[in-house]
Parts: C-alpha cells; sequence; structure tokens
C-alpha cells in the first residue's frame, strides 16, 4: 500500500482551496515511484481507492455514513489480459474521480472543469478574473454564475437572505415581477440538478456573507431529489462532499400540504408516474433523512401517499404573480417567525 | 426559358410572404379587439353567421424558399394558404375556441404589462377552463394558431421562451442608461443573451474587429465556446463568439442577425458536429424553420459551414468515429429533400450519410488542447469555409 496515504490522514480536513499545485504534482510523482517499486520487485500492482458516500439504504439509525470519513476501499488491480475497451465519458468521469479521491483533491485542483450554467441575480457584486459583475445595479438582470469559483474575490452584498432557484422559468418569473427590487435577496438557479461551480460558489457566499439560503423547488421527486444535492452533495461527488455540501439550507418550497393551504385548483395536479413512485420510494429510505431532517422526510411520505405531484408554475392558476407577491414572501416571513 | 421565369418571381417574393409583424402591447390589442367586433358584427348581421377563424397553415406544403438575389442570404417563408378554425365542424369545435381562449388571456397579459412563458400560460388556461386545455402541446399549438391569426409575433403577444445563448469576444455591448459591457472581459461563461427580444433591440452594438482583417461571428456548441473563450481565442484570430447551446432560439438568431446588421463586413462561420443534427442547426440559422414560418425568415443570415466537413474527418481519431443513430438518417432524409439546401451542402450530407459515421468537434483535441485554435485558425485564413 501507500504509506505517505496514512502520513496524510492526520490533515484529512485541510481546506482543499490552498492545496498548491506542487503538493499535487509532488503527489502523483510518489504514486508514480511507488507503483514503479512495485513493479521492479515484481510485487503484484493495486492501488487503494477510498470510498465515499452520502447515504446508504439502511434504516437503523446506526449507519456508519459521514462526510468526512470514507466507508471502505475499493483494490485495483492489473489483470494479465486487459481487454481493449472504448474509452466513454462515463469511464473518463469515474477515473477523474478516482484520482481526486488518490490525491485527497477537488476537480478543480486537477484543472478539470465543466461547462458552468448557473445564474444569479440580485444584490451582489464581485471580482472574477479581472470582470466585474455588478448585479447590485441592475438587480433583476441575470448573470451567469462563473465557472473558476476560486477566482471569484470582493464579494458585496445588501441581501438579507439567499433564495435558490430549480429552475431558469422560475428564475426568469422572479425577474420579469421585479421580486428583487421589493426584496433585498441574492437568486440563483442552478437550472436542474446543480453543477460544480453552482455548488462551490453558493457554499462561497454563503461562507463570505452568512445569509440564510432558501431553496424553492417543484413538489415531485427530481426537485427533491435536487434539493438534497444542494444540501447533502450528490453520491457521485461525494469525496468532496464536505466542500459542496450546505447544510444551512432550508426548505422553502413547494410543499404537499401548499396545495390545498393555498388554494390550488385540483387539476393542476399531475399524477405520480411510476417512475417517480419508484424514485421516491428510494429517497425515503435515506439514510440522512432520518436522522438531519425528518421534517422533510414527513413531507416526502407524504407526496407518496397522495400519489400526486406539481410543479411551481403551478401557481399562475392563481395569478401570474402570486409566486413572487404572496408566496414566497409569506414563506420567508413564516421563517423569520419561527427563527424568532 | 423555365429557370428564368423562376427567377423572375423572387422580385415577387415579399408579396407570397406572409409574416408576423413585432408589434407593440397596445398594437397587438388593437388586434384582438379588431377580431372579436369582426366576429360581432357578423353574429349580429342581418344574415348571422359563425364566422370561422382563418389561419395561416404551417405545413410544409405552404412553404416556400426565397432565394436571395442580390442579396447572398436565402430563406424559408410561409406563403398565404389558409386553414380554418370553425365552430360548426363537430371535432374541431373545441380547437375554435381555444383560440378565442388563448386571445383573451394574452389580452390579460398585455393589459398587465407582463411577460409570461408557455408553461404558465399552460396551467392559467387548466385553471380558468379545463373543458377546452388538456396538454402542454395544445397550449403550444394553439399559440402558434394565433400568430397565424393576427399575424404577430410570439414575443408581441407577450409570450418568452428563454434564451440559453452566450456570446463573447471582441464586441461591446450597451444596454440603454447602463454600462457598456465588453464581452471579451465577461469571464468564461460570456454574456447570457436575454429571452427578452425588445430589450436586445435597444443594445447599442460596437466592434473593434473592423481593423483586422480576418474577422468572424463563430456559431458553436457550448463546451467549445468556454474553451475558445477560456483560451481567448477572439483576441489571437479577432472574431465574436457566439452559442445557442443546441438548437438556437429565437433570441439567439435575432442577436445573430443585428450582429450581421451592423457588421456587415464580417463572415458569419458556423463550427458544427460532424453530423445530420448539426448541419439541422446550421441551416436553421441560416435560413430559418416552417415551425415559426412566420417570424423566423425574418433573422436568416448568410452563415458559412467552417467545420466539421468532408475533409475534416481525417484528422479525427478512429476511435472517435460513432455510428450514425435512426434519428440522424431522419434529419438527414428531411434535409435532402430541403429545395432550399445547396448543392455543396448536399454532397457533404450525402458523404456523412454514405460512411454512417459521427464526430463531435472535441474529438479534434486529440491533437492536443490548442489544436482547436490552430484549426480554426487556418481554415479562416485560408478561406475553406462553404
Amino acid at each position: 500500500m501507500l504509506k505517505w496515504k496514512q502520513s496524510k490522514k492526520m490533515e484529512g480536513n485541510r481546506r482543499r482551496s490552498h492545496l498548491e499545485r506542487h503538493d499535487l504534482l509532488r503527489k502523483i510523482k510518489e504514486f508514480c515511484k511507488s507503483i514503479l517499486k512495485d513493479i521492479t520487485e515484481r510485487r503484484s500492482l493495486s492501488i487503494s481507492i477510498n470510498q465515499f458516500r452520502n447515504y446508504c439504504k439502511n434504516l437503523d439509525a446506526h449507519c456508519s455514513c459521514s462526510y468526512d470519513f470514507p466507508q471502505g476501499q475499493e483494490i485495483l488491480t492489473l489483470e494479465k489480459q486487459c481487454h481493449a475497451r472504448r474509452i466513454e465519458q462515463s469511464i473518463v468521469d469515474q477515473a477523474i474521480n478516482d484520482i481526486c479521491i488518490l490525491l485527497q483533491c477537488s476537480r478543480h485542483n486537477i484543472n478539470v472543469v465543466s461547462a458552468g450554467k448557473g445564474m444569479v441575480m440580485g444584490w451582489l457584486r464581485f471580482l472574477e478574473s479581472g470582470a466585474k459583475f455588478d448585479c447590485i445595479n441592475s438587480p433583476n438582470d441575470a448573470h451567469p454564475i462563473p465557472t473558476f469559483v476560486e477566482k471569484v474575490k470582493d464579494i458585496v452584498s445588501t441581501a438579507n437572505y439567499i433564495l435558490v432557484v430549480e429552475k431558469e422559468s422560475v428564475f426568469h418569473r422572479l425577474a420579469n415581477d421585479q421580486y428583487c427590487t421589493r426584496n433585498r435577496c441574492i437568486v440563483i438557479t442552478g437550472r436542474g440538478y446543480p453543477d460544480i461551480s453552482t455548488r462551490r460558489f453558493l457554499r462561497l457566499l454563503i461562507e463570505k456573507l452568512r445569509l440564510p439560503t432558501f431553496c424553492l423547488v417543484d413538489c415531485d421527486p427530481y426537485g427533491f431529489d435536487i434539493l438534497t444535492t444542494y444540501r447533502f452533495g450528490s453520491m457521485q461527488m461525494a469525496y468532496d462532499a464536505k466542500f459542496l455540501r450546505i447544510p444551512e439550507m432550508h426548505w422553502l418550497g413547494a410543499f404537499p400540504s401548499d396545495f390545498e393551504k393555498y388554494g390550488l385548483p385540483k387539476n393542476c395536479r399531475l399524477k405520480l408516474t411510476v417512475e417517480d413512485t419508484r424514485k421516491t420510494e428510494a429517497m425515503l429510505h435515506r439514510c440522512y433523512l432520518q436522522r438531519e431532517v425528518p421534517h422533510w422526510r414527513s413531507e416526502l411520505e407524504l407526496m407518496l401517499q397522495s400519489g400526486v405531484k406539481f410543479e411551481i408554475e403551478a401557481f399562475c392558476a392563481c395569478s401570474f404573480s402570486f409566486l413572487s407577491e404572496k408566496y414566497i414572501p409569506s414563506k420567508i416571513q413564516e421563517f423569520e417567525r419561527l427563527a424568532v | 426559358m423555365e429557370d428564368l421565369s423562376k427567377s423572375s418571381l423572387n422580385f415577387f417574393a415579399d408579396q407570397q410572404l406572409c409574416s408576423a409583424d413585432i408589434l407593440s402591447p397596445l398594437e397587438v390589442r388593437a388586434r384582438i379587439e379588431v377580431s372579436v367586433i369582426n366576429f360581432l358584427k357578423i353574429l349580429n348581421s342581418p344574415d348571422p353567421a359563425i364566422s370561422d377563424l382563418p389561419l395561416i397553415n404551417r405545413k410544409s406544403s405552404n412553404s416556400r424558399v426565397s432565394q436571395g438575389l442580390l442579396t447572398d442570404v436565402s430563406w424559408i417563408f410561409l406563403s398565404h394558404s389558409f386553414c380554418t378554425r370553425s365552430l360548426t365542424k363537430s371535432n374541431a369545435a373545441k380547437a375554435f375556441v381555444r383560440v378565442w381562449k388563448v386571445m383573451e388571456t394574452c389580452f390579460q397579459i398585455l393589459s398587465q404589462e407582463k411577460r409570461v412563458t408557455q408553461r404558465e400560460l399552460f396551467y392559467k388556461l387548466l385553471c380558468d377552463s379545463p373543458e377546452y386545455f388538456t396538454s402542454q402541446l395544445q397550449v403550444n399549438r394553439t399559440i402558434q394558431d394565433v400568430i397565424a391569426l393576427l399575424h404577430c409575433s410570439r414575443f408581441s403577444l407577450g409570450i418568452v421562451a428563454s434564451s440559453r445563448g452566450l456570446v463573447a469576444g471582441r464586441l461591446m455591448l450597451q444596454e440603454p442608461n447602463q454600462e457598456v459591457i465588453d464581452c471579451s472581459a465577461c469571464g468564461s461563461s460570456g454574456y447570457s443573451i436575454s429571452g427578452d427580444l425588445s430589450l436586445l433591440e435597444k443594445l447599442d452594438l460596437k466592434t473593434d474587429a473592423r481593423q483586422h482583417q480576418h474577422l468572424t461571428h463563430g456559431c458553436l456548441q457550448h463546451a467549445i465556446f468556454q474553451r475558445l473563450t477560456e483560451d481567448f481565442v477572439f483576441n489571437q484570430i479577432p472574431s465574436i463568439l457566439i452559442t445557442a447551446k443546441g438548437y438556437p432560439d429565437i433570441a439567439t438568431r435575432f442577436l445573430l442577425h443585428r450582429l450581421n446588421r451592423a457588421f456587415p463586413d464580417l463572415p458569419i462561420l458556423a463550427l458544427v458536429d460532424w453530423n445530420p443534427a448539426g448541419l439541422a442547426i446550421l441551416c436553421t440559422f441560416k435560413f430559418g424553420s416552417i415551425g415559426m414560418g412566420m417570424e423566423a425568415y425574418r433573422y436568416a443570415c448568410n452563415v458559412k459551414w467552417l467545420g466539421l466537413r468532408g475533409d475534416d474527418v481525417q484528422l479525427i481519431p478512429e476511435q472517435s468515429l460513432l455510428p450514425l443513430k435512426p434519428r440522424d438518417l431522419q434529419i438527414a432524409r428531411s434535409l435532402m429533400s430541403s429545395e432550399i439546401l445547396q448543392e455543396n451542402y448536399k454532397e457533404e450530407l450525402s458523404l456523412m450519410v454514405h460512411n454512417g459515421q459521427r464526430a463531435e468537434v472535441e474529438a479534434l483535441y486529440f491533437h492536443g488542447y490548442d489544436y482547436l485554435g490552430k484549426y480554426i485558425a487556418k481554415k479562416i485564413v485560408q478561406a475553406d469555409y462553404i
């Protein structure tokens, strides 16, 4: 096994943003040296990669899932006969994740980035690679979230909270209703499942600004999954979860109970498909729900029992600006009341 | 002789063309009011009748091609063939009522000075008129019916589609009363194109690319756009980069058209994947589409095909060539049968189908991460585009 890995365990919680390029290059060289040593001393080649997971399906309260420590190891060995396989994107993605686990770094440390798709608007100003992003002058104008989050500096904001919305259409609805003019906040959307830059940017904002963060998703299994991706991180990036998750995130809506509460007409609800039901049942088994957010879990159970789901746009049935004028402000007021 | 008569008809192409006007909210409301008044007038006449609604036919049988004579821009447009929505036809009566319901809701939206998406409109109609509206597709079709009736653009009705387009490079944009935005300093994501066509209309556009010789607008897909923007390719090869992240939306096409009008000396070059879908994207930028035929023709631009083309396939490593899917072949067939597609494009398309392979632009990274910039520069310098 690789001896240097054991000594690094003590520094397990070292912040990845401080990882220097030469540290990583040194680790890569040491790794290659140890493999070469194994080859020259005619030992069988094997690489041990830590396995991380965010959650397990174990329903008893004593599972060992954690964000900081691995839950086991996968041993990779070199077989005598290597079947020539077509290199596919998924294989490369897995390899990149394995490399990050081995080198104990994040993707951006080895300069692997993906095309970012998040957007932000509201009472915020910052600099990125010399470009000034000034959302404060025009709080209802959308700006793309920068891909290189580590180059973001000089964050200035007068917002009272951060609102994260699942869908771009909801983001534009808020912009069209001039939501940020009447409400001092920052609105972010990941346009579906948030990519790494969006999640890191959000983390950065919360660390620097210390603002309460709310999440607005559709009342359906995919919305809930996106909510948990923001809050707990995704399984695929579980090794990096402690730098990507947002433990302070609150679920603003939409809840299954909101449908009756706000008097939406029944035909705006859609039936849960077979796929939806399967996904919801699988999500209910996630250990972190019971452990950390049992109230979220009860809402999800309610969704499953009722067999229906609805989108945020359904609020248009009341009026087009119902979302920005009534629903969101009343939900935020409720939070503030409970917090006091 | 036949060619001559065909070409002389082009002088009257404008008369054949049926266009959706871009109007202010007040004008659209006026048109809706006129439709209502006409309907009531006929109902109230000595010989009362429920008038049918005449809609411009959105089928390929009603589509025509305008080959540019004095310019090199061609486009697809819809002509004056009508289909009707009638209350008297038993199974089509609901379609008739749907058109009126959507007009009513659009009237309300315009009065409140709002903009809504097609999805939001769906929920409103589902709630207000559940007997008539059951699906999103129905709502979208009815919106196109209203456009075909009132001859006004979708955006004029207050309905927006969000844009996914981005632009970067040697371009300075200024929204009225705002700061100037330098698209070469927008960071790695570029400037996101708004879905609000009225805002795009008001943008002031400037470029300094005029002093240099080889200037281009490049139409690309997102990941390539990001790569080129990060490498500041637009500084090495003075250019403006634009992407619609897939099938081009009206807003991106609108901006491209505006850029073309503002800087007519800059050629527009497209870099798309080597597959029929890539060519279809290029053709939509170039000629417009039938689906939104009354509006799309306006934004046709003379886009030239830079790559990937048949000659470039030799640069792609064997393992990056993938087989064509059945959907790709379907797209290829419909492109081949289109009369607007020029001969050399059809040749490239037959090569694609004949070899049965497709490749992504990203496959060029096999030769190194800076290869793409060099490939583009070489092609531009050699004017290797069709």
